[in-house]
């Protein structure tokens, strides 16, 4: 998966010292989300560079040991973005999310991780200006929690 | 000649050695074919010779050696060594070896807190100390046999099938691989599925909806009528020639007794993703890490950190 990637990005942030950068990890779902960031993009708006995006067909793809295991193995936070309840492209795509997202909170706690680490959000393909937001403040909280304690 | 065979037992029932009875006619060609040379459930061989004449805990040489049960004393684990050192093939019998079994559901705990609530906390019991003299320490955990030394093939199942003990000891003595099923239970389960719960979580004691004497594909899936079945995250194999597994053929949900798919697995993560994905929810599972791993808990349970 995005393993090199986080490896790649794990060996650009010194582990909680000075200039440690979260890393946190996006799924956006292809028809929303994804769109939304690219909106974003051309818009010229403005949010941190510590997401790195990955691109799934809908936000129901997201099996919790994905997320479970990115954490465990170097990203600081995941967030998962899909669109808005009733919007999916593939009528209930979002709400298998919603579900699962409840069941990755709950084993957030059996890994020691804080539930803040992971997040859930809806933004729709026209809602450029919420996803910079969105993102701005999970990368805002991620570095107020730290580094994630996987990472060694 | 006929090929040396070595059995050990450790944190264990017996019932895997029950397997190995149960195993029925195809046993008598194979015992034609074996010479068991140690097995203390069967035969008085003494680790320490008849007479208690030697030094060191001995097991003789084999060619296949069997261990059933978890490590859980520093005995255990000198016997599962000597085991390796003196078998040219090591079989880890039934889950508890491969897995830790239920045994390791006590990595809950740790020894310290086992010890206190059987010895002192206890309603029932005297409070005096830990019993100490001439019985083996308990290691800090329960461990499956491979995190002790190499296994070179595991025979899942609580207890494991007489088919597949009968099957992995010819195979061995053909000399042919014997591979396990890589599928989870859910691949060789023939009940109807239709990704939506048509009920909320319901407890085990509640029976499931089916036509009793209806073939099994005729049911709808267990955890779609909201009971726990660990299928999802669980090896197949249990049904043998039959294919369809052993709980579900007895209108029953996998216990998940076969254990995970790999070595890697997490099948809490596994299972609370397929619970959640069919709709139920998640939070009414009151004990996810040991419903979950209940025969997996070697690595993979350790005590809960108080908050």
């Amino acid at each position: 998966m995005s393993e090199t990637e986080l490896c790649e990005a794990q060996a650009t942030g010194e582990n909680g010292g000075e200039g440690w950068e979260p890393l946190i990890l996006t799924f956006c779902c292809y028809w929303c989300a994804y769109t939304g960031a690219d909106l974003a993009g051309t818009s010229r708006l403005q949010y941190p560079t510590n997401i790195r995006i990955l691109r799934v067909q809908c936000s129901g793809m997201v099996h919790p040991n994905l997320v479970i295991e990115a954490l465990t193995k170097g990203a600081d936070g995941v967030l998962m973005l899909g669109c808005h309840p009733g919007d999916c492209h593939y009528l209930e795509g979002n709400l298998r999310a919603r579900s699962r997202a409840e069941a990755i909170s709950l084993m957030l706690e059996d890994f020691g991780l804080e539930p803040e680490r992971f997040r859930l959000e809806w933004v729709s393909a026209s809602e450029g200006p919420r996803f910079a937001q969105v993102v701005t403040e999970m990368v805002e909280q991620v570095k107020q929690l730290g580094p994630s304690p996987y990472r060694s | 000649m006929a090929a040396r065979l070595a059995e050990e037992w450790f944190a264990i029932c017996g019932g895997c050695e029950v397997t190995i009875l149960d195993i029925g006619e195809p046993l008598l060609d194979l015992l034609a074919k074996v010479q068991i040379v140690h097995m203390p459930v069967l035969m008085d061989h003494k680790l320490y010779g008849q007479t208690g004449e030697k030094a060191e805990m001995e097991i003789p040489e084999a060619e296949i050696g069997l261990v059933s049960g978890g490590i859980r004393s520093d005995e255990h684990k000198h016997l599962a060594q000597e085991m390796r050192r003196k078998c040219k093939t090591l079989i880890a019998l039934g889950s508890c070896a491969c897995y830790g079994g239920i045994p390791a559901l006590a990595n809950l705990c740790s020894t310290e807190e086992l010890l206190t609530k059987v010895y002192r906390e206890s309603v029932t019991t005297d409070k005096n100390g830990f019993p100490h003299e001439e019985i083996p320490v308990l290691t800090d955990r329960v461990y499956a046999l491979s995190e002790v030394v190499k296994v070179d093939l595991m025979l899942p199942g609580c207890p494991t099938t007489p088919e597949m003990v009968a099957g992995a000891l010819t195979a061995l003595l053909e000399g042919r691989p014997f591979p396990l099923s890589s599928k989870s239970v859910c691949d060789e389960c023939p009940t109807i599925r239709e990704k939506k719960a048509v009920s909320a979580l319901r407890r085990r004691l509640e029976p499931p909806e089916f036509t009793p004497g209806a073939p099994v594909n005729q049911m709808r899936c267990f955890i779609e009528q909201g009971f726990l079945c660990n299928g999802p995250a669980t090896r197949s194999g249990c049904g043998g020639s039959d294919g369809t597994p052993r709980c579900i053929r007895a209108y029953m949900p996998c216990e998940g007794c076969f254990g995970p798919l790999s070595e890697k697995a997490n099948p809490m993560v596994d299972m609370m993703g397929a619970l959640s994905s069919v709709g139920l929810d998640p939070k009414q599972i009151s004990d996810r890490a040991a419903s979950f791993n209940r025969f997996s808990g070697a690595g993979r349970l350790r005590p809960v950190p108080k908050r």
